[in-house]
């Protein structure tokens, strides 16, 4: 028995492993997780099968650390649960596996059926932003080129449409201007609605490895770790962000601590920015926020001193509102007004939500035309039509519908089948009730994904079973826009297939193969791609292909001949050095040209608005949602897969309680409770806790119930879900 | 729209799934592209950003290594935990550290923290001190309690000694495992797994200060304050901080309660063997009892519950080992005077001179395993609880059926004595009153049934049907009575995740 914990040095510089799990040979691999995009160092045995794994200790995005979830990202894959054959409902509503053929006729027929009866843009698609950016590319081209599909959204509409068009407008285009080695050289970082310290923990690391003594600020209506960890938090006001953004701005402009150059060399729209801002009196914004106006000065004081680099970070807080697009672009006008962009240790940077948001923000096909282009401008579909191969008049001359026009269509009976491609919008869409009830209005549901087991695909009529992270390769982009590479190190479960080949196995039996005979495998699809990026801001047409992404560990766009050629001469991308990969940290816009028609960045602004659904007499708490743990990604169809996952998160849903109202309610931490709100109700465990400000409760995501409470409201510019306001009660539960 | 514009023979197509099938099933070789080469004796690429936490050297004598963890650095991440289980190849939901938050503040300054904790590698470590079978070893050298999985015969009783919560029983191994401080990696100049693993560099080995007089001891100023009292095992754990707690700090699960493990065998022996004994006092003491109880009955018992407590071990027949840990541990005592006292009650059907003999090993056999669950220092197995429990057991087997006026008395003493236990705020007391109702009640029940049989018995002149009636439900009340004993005792730990299982007044998670 002792024999079982013996360890042996692992060779491949790992230091000691289990003897029983020493490797054969190594290969590092992008996380599957969140946008950090940390790479992972997976042990293989001889057969290069994945055995273990551990932290790239050489990558430059986690050097060696990662959090929970990526330790145990190989755990899921093995889940008792995973589909491992197509899945049809049979006339008795039971699920019987079927071939793959008789699979792949069914989706063809059924939906060519209901293309017939109403229309080709009756069927629509829910993708995702966890495949590869080869599968959503394709994915993308399929269903809009190839089966005629009119409306195409991505789960990234719940975390990331309102960076894409918050910077979109702003900039020109979307472009996350930072890296990570910003964390390490800011003097200042303002966190806004953001908690790196559990959400994204290597982000965090990054800023406990800043040796600038930094001071660090968060914003959020709740004491998260981050706030704890912080050298101040502003518990402000839920929903009065925008106000405070305004507010500082006022200050800024006051004070004349602006970039006077920056603003007019490099900016538009300042004058009325300045005048919309007046607007915002510190007594205005203390009353709206319940900032002390000495803390309102101080904050401003922070942002406010030009001689030292002021950097600000944003999540979820700010992208799921009811106005967040401004918001995200109240905090751009911020950086614009003191010239804190393009510098290191500056700018106005959004961290992204999932692995592969950033790739399926430029491929996805969605809103924008993949590779960054539009939909309605007659030389990008020809420009996109001639790379691809295909015939201009394929491509559609508008965007389609977003996430929640789809749900509306399919209330309407506009859309009547659905494709949805790994997510589970019956657990993650904002009031997740009216999802099942939809499902009734739809002629036919296909699910494409890992497990069977998700409540979409519980509904399903035909379950595809799809390879995941590990069981495939491509390539994702993360947050700071580094592209980096997925192998295959384990095998498919059963007869899953990667959603690359499902998507080509659909194209076949479709009848548009050859349209994407060009598309053989992901690494073939790369060089497309790369050939749509030419001469876009995203360019990254100087990549010598994955080979390349390997050696370098990872590279950030742009990345064009031009910059190929220059690091070539430099000779900084020599394969497998070190110095190369340290040297891999660039940042956008230090010539201060945007990528709009001007090149300048546009100050964007509007009035706030009040949140929709404030709370009142019958509901009297407003309900915040947000990750709880570290241990938990977004609905826990992979994380709850794993004992030692599980071990790390609350068991049951659960209600965070200011004591305060506890008292109130005479409910004590540990008690059940019942959270209700006007759309549906839950019971959670209460967890009393000052971190929460009196009437407002806290409730984690990862919980299906919790959507059953949000409200079904979105910001106007981006159509990204409102998660984090809605008003509740609060009901002690008696007796069983 | 145009329906398969290239409609390919049927055959193709088949042929094209089984080519995409096939292509997903290969993996790539290790010769193949993607993987690293061969890199033999390759130092630990990590070992830059590891070496300043950890010591230089090896503890000098009167010294030890322990953790040390800067909790204004820890955020919560618990990459630690994972690591643990990745790097030393544990079971699926095996990890030897964990993590807790403490909670507490005003509305002006709230104040959250997540702890993370393993084995405390104690200067006087209770699991050592308990295990019946030697199978804990304090390193000479490091201080480092290694726990010696091939000596380990799955007892638990480590698990009920550990103030902390740490040795964690292994259902597949059948023995108990725990944090060893990968002493294996500390002896190569390795970090272990969690100081690795450390985003933030939160964890750290240090060495410390042992001081050895009539007792041994170490500085637990640096211990955590809402953590289970130092002074009984002398963790030896560090947790700095620059902070100052808020007075009101609390661990995030301080309002849960947790049902514990039943351990039914150990249930069933410790109902069946103070039955065994009082009935074999009563041969002993009166010659009317010895004409009226058989020979075999407290035998059978006897057996019975040894039996049973044999399916409590993880590995049965490592069990003779048992006496080694005489000199410390009570689980030895009891063990060897249950044993003896077995055999001197076969003994007993032969020769009835051994009967007194008998009759005192039996009783100190019962105060070893009174003591057993003493020496935990939980609240609930408190001498003044335990011993009337166990020893009044015995008492009441033994006047059942030569003086059932005198059981009854004892049964409605030691139940109303008992009966305290149900009141007040005490997790033991709500757990009682809430989740585990039925069978308190059942127990006060049988117990009030029982003692109305008595009482008749009694009255009809000591009539021996009506005593053995009754004698079987005090029997069924005891086994009730050491299920709650089990179930619902104050189990001390390390502060624990919020809402790890659920409501005071109970619901199916509890009973999970």
């Amino acid at each position: 028995m002792t024999s079982e914990l013996v360890l042996h040095p692992g060779d491949f510089g790992l230091g000691r492993v289990p003897a029983r799990l020493a490797p054969s040979s190594t290969t590092s691999m992008v996380c599957g997780f969140c946008s950090t995009g940390c790479a992972l160092k997976v042990h293989l045995d001889a057969e290069g099968q994945a055995v273990n794994l551990t932290p790239d200790p050489d990558y430059p995005v986690n050097q060696g650390m990662a959090c929970p979830k990526g330790w145990e990202a190989l755990t899921p894959l093995g889940a008792p649960d995973r589909a491992t054959a197509p899945l049809l409902r049979q006339p008795d509503g039971k699920m019987a596996s079927v071939s793959w053929n008789e699979a792949l006729e069914i989706f063809c027929t059924r939906f060519q059926e209901v293309q017939v009866r109403h229309g080709a843009a009756s069927m629509a698609v829910l993708s995702t932003g966890q495949i590869v950016t080869e599968e959503m590319a394709l994915l993308g081209a399929l269903a809009k080129f190839g089966l005629g599909v009119r409306h195409l959204d991505s789960n990234t509409r719940q975390c990331m449409a309102t960076t894409h068009v918050a910077y979109k407008e702003s900039f020109g285009f979307d472009a996350p201007p930072y890296t990570y080695a910003d964390f390490e050289e800011s003097d200042v970082l303002v966190f806004f609605g953001s908690n790196p310290c559990i959400a994204h923990p290597i982000l965090w690391q990054r800023v406990v490895q800043n040796r600038r003594q930094p001071k660090v600020i968060v914003v959020d209506p709740r004491r998260t770790e981050t706030a704890m960890a912080a050298s101040r938090h502003y518990a402000i006001r839920p929903k009065s962000d925008l106000t405070l953004l305004y507010g500082l701005a006022n200050l800024l402009i006051g004070r004349d601590v602006l970039d006077h150059d920056f603003i007019e060399r490099h900016t538009d729209g300042f004058n009325a920015f300045a005048i919309h801002a007046r607007n915002f009196s510190p007594a205005m914004v203390c009353e709206a926020t319940g900032l002390t106006p000495a803390e309102l000065e101080e904050f401003a004081a922070a942002i406010a001193d030009r001689s030292k680099r002021v950097s600000f970070w944003w999540t979820m807080g700010i992208n799921q509102g009811h106005e967040s697009t401004r918001t995200a672009q109240a905090i751009i006008n911020l950086a614009l007004l003191t010239g804190q962009i393009g510098k290191p240790g500056t700018g106005p940077n959004s961290i992204t939500g999932q692995c592969n948001a950033m790739g399926s923000r430029l491929f996805g096909n969605a809103t924008s035309l993949m590779g960054g282009y539009s939909f309605e401008n007659e030389s990008d579909r020809e420009h996109v039509a001639r790379i691809l191969g295909i015939d201009a008049a394929k491509i559609p001359v508008s965007k389609g519908w977003a996430y929640d026009q789809i749900l509306d269509g399919i209330e309407q009976g506009t859309i009547r089948g659905l494709w949805v491609v790994a997510t589970d919008p019956a657990h993650s869409w904002i009031d997740s009730e009216r999802f099942a009830r939809l499902r009734q209005r739809l002629e036919f549901l296909v699910v494409q994904d890992m497990y069977h087991s998700t409540r979409t695909a519980r509904m399903a009529d035909l379950v595809l079973p799809a390879a995941g992270w590990g069981e495939k390769s491509g390539t994702f982009i993360n947050s700071e826009r580094r592209i980096g590479i997925v192998h295959k190190v384990a095998r498919a479960s059963g007869l899953a297939l990667s959603d690359f080949a499902i998507f080509k196995l659909i194209a076949e039996f479709w009848g548009c193969g050859e349209m994407f005979d060009r598309w053989t495998s992901p690494e073939d699809v790369f060089p497309i791609l790369q050939e749509l990026s030419r001469g876009q801001p995203c360019d990254f047409s100087g990549i010598r292909g994955y080979a390349h992404l390997r050696a370098a560990g990872g590279i950030q766009w742009p990345f064009t001949a031009a910059d190929a050629q220059e690091a070539r001469s430099r000779g900084v991308t020599q394969a497998g050095s070190r110095s190369a990969k340290s040297d891999n940290e660039r940042r956008l816009f230090s010539d201060g040209r945007f990528f709009t028609p001007r090149h300048r960045a546009r100050f964007v602004f509007d009035e706030p608005r009040p949140m929709p659904e404030a709370p009142d007499e019958e509901f009297p708490f407003l309900l915040l949602t947000g990750r709880g743990t570290s241990a938990q990604w977004h609905t826990g169809s992979r994380t709850n897969k794993s004992g030692v996952l599980r071990k790390l998160a609350p068991r049951s849903p659960y209600a965070e309680l200011n004591p305060e109202d506890a008292l109130h309610l005479r409910i004590k931490a540990g008690e059940k409770v019942r959270v209700v709100s006007r759309r549906g109700e839950t019971s959670a465990v209460a967890v009393v806790t000052p971190t929460v400000r009196a009437g407002q409760v806290f409730m984690p995501m990862h919980f299906p119930e919790v959507n059953r409470l949000t409200l079904a409201a979105f910001d106007p510019h981006s159509r990204q879900p409102s998660y984090k306001a809605c008003a509740v009660k609060v009901v002690k539960t008696f007796g069983r | 729209m145009s329906r398969k514009q290239r409609p390919p023979a049927d055959g193709e197509i088949r042929t094209l799934v089984d080519s995409y099938l096939e292509e997903q099933q290969r993996l790539q070789t290790p010769v193949a592209r993607f993987a690293s080469e061969f890199e033999s004796g390759t130092p630990p690429a990590l070992a830059s950003v590891y070496r300043d936490l950890i010591p230089l050297s090896a503890p000098a004598p009167g010294q030890q290594y322990a953790f040390e963890v800067e909790l204004d650095a820890c955020t919560g991440c618990k990459a630690c935990v994972a690591a643990c289980h990745a790097l030393n190849g544990l079971d699926e939901t095996e990890a030897w550290r964990d993590t807790g938050v403490v909670l507490g503040g005003t509305a002006e300054a709230p104040f959250q923290q997540t702890v993370t904790t393993a084995c405390h590698h104690c200067a006087d470590p209770a699991c050592l001190n308990g295990c019946p079978v030697l199978a804990y070893e304090k390193d000479p050298h490091t201080g480092i309690v290694r726990h010696l999985d091939d000596q380990c015969i799955g007892c638990q009783y480590c698990v009920l000694k550990c103030p902390y919560d740490v040795p964690k029983y292994n259902a597949r191994l059948g023995i108990v495992r725990k944090c060893d401080m990968c002493h294996q990696r500390l002896a190569v100049g390795e970090a272990p797994a969690c100081v690795q693993a450390c985003p933030t560099q939160a964890i750290r080995i240090v060495t410390v200060q042992v001081t050895r007089t009539e007792t041994v001891q170490v500085d637990t100023s640096a211990f955590l304050g809402v953590a289970p009292d130092p002074s009984y095992t002398q963790p030896t754990t560090r947790y700095v901080s620059a902070r100052q707690p808020p007075a009101n700090l609390h661990a995030a699960d301080a309002g849960t309660l947790r049902l514990q493990d039943p351990h039914w065998p150990l249930a069933v022996m410790l109902t069946l063997l103070p039955a065994a004994i009082g009935l074999q006092w009563a041969r002993a003491e009166s010659i009317a009892a010895t004409a009226r109880i058989p020979g075999w009955t407290p035998l059978a018992l006897g057996i019975a519950g040894m039996t049973a407590a044999f399916f409590h071990l993880g590995q049965p027949w490592r069990a003779w080992r048992v006496f080694l840990g005489l000199r410390r541990s009570w689980f030895s005592r009891e063990v060897v005077l249950l044993g003896a006292w077995l055999g001197l009650s076969v003994l007993d059907l032969v020769t009835p001179v051994v009967r007194p003999v008998t009759a005192v090993i039996g009783g100190l056999g019962l105060v070893c395993s009174v003591m057993i669950y003493v020496d935990t220092r939980r609240t609930f197995w408190a001498f003044r609880r335990t011993a009337p429990q166990f020893l009044g057991a015995a008492l009441v087997c033994g006047l059942a059926i030569p003086f059932p006026l005198a059981t009854a008395s004892v049964l409605v003493v030691r139940m109303g004595w008992e009966a305290f236990g149900l009141r007040g705020q005490s997790a033991s007391a709500r757990l009682q009153r809430g989740p585990l109702r039925t069978v308190t009640t059942a127990r006060y029940v049988l117990g009030a049934v029982a003692t109305a049989f008595f009482c008749l018995a009694a009255i009809g002149g000591g009539h021996a049907a009506a005593c053995w009636i009754a004698l079987g439900m005090t029997i069924a009340g005891e086994l009730a009575d050491r299920h709650i004993f089990f179930r619902v005792v104050d189990a001390p730990k390390m502060p624990g995740m919020p809402a790890e299982v659920a409501s005071p007044l109970g619901d199916e998670m509890l009973a999970a």
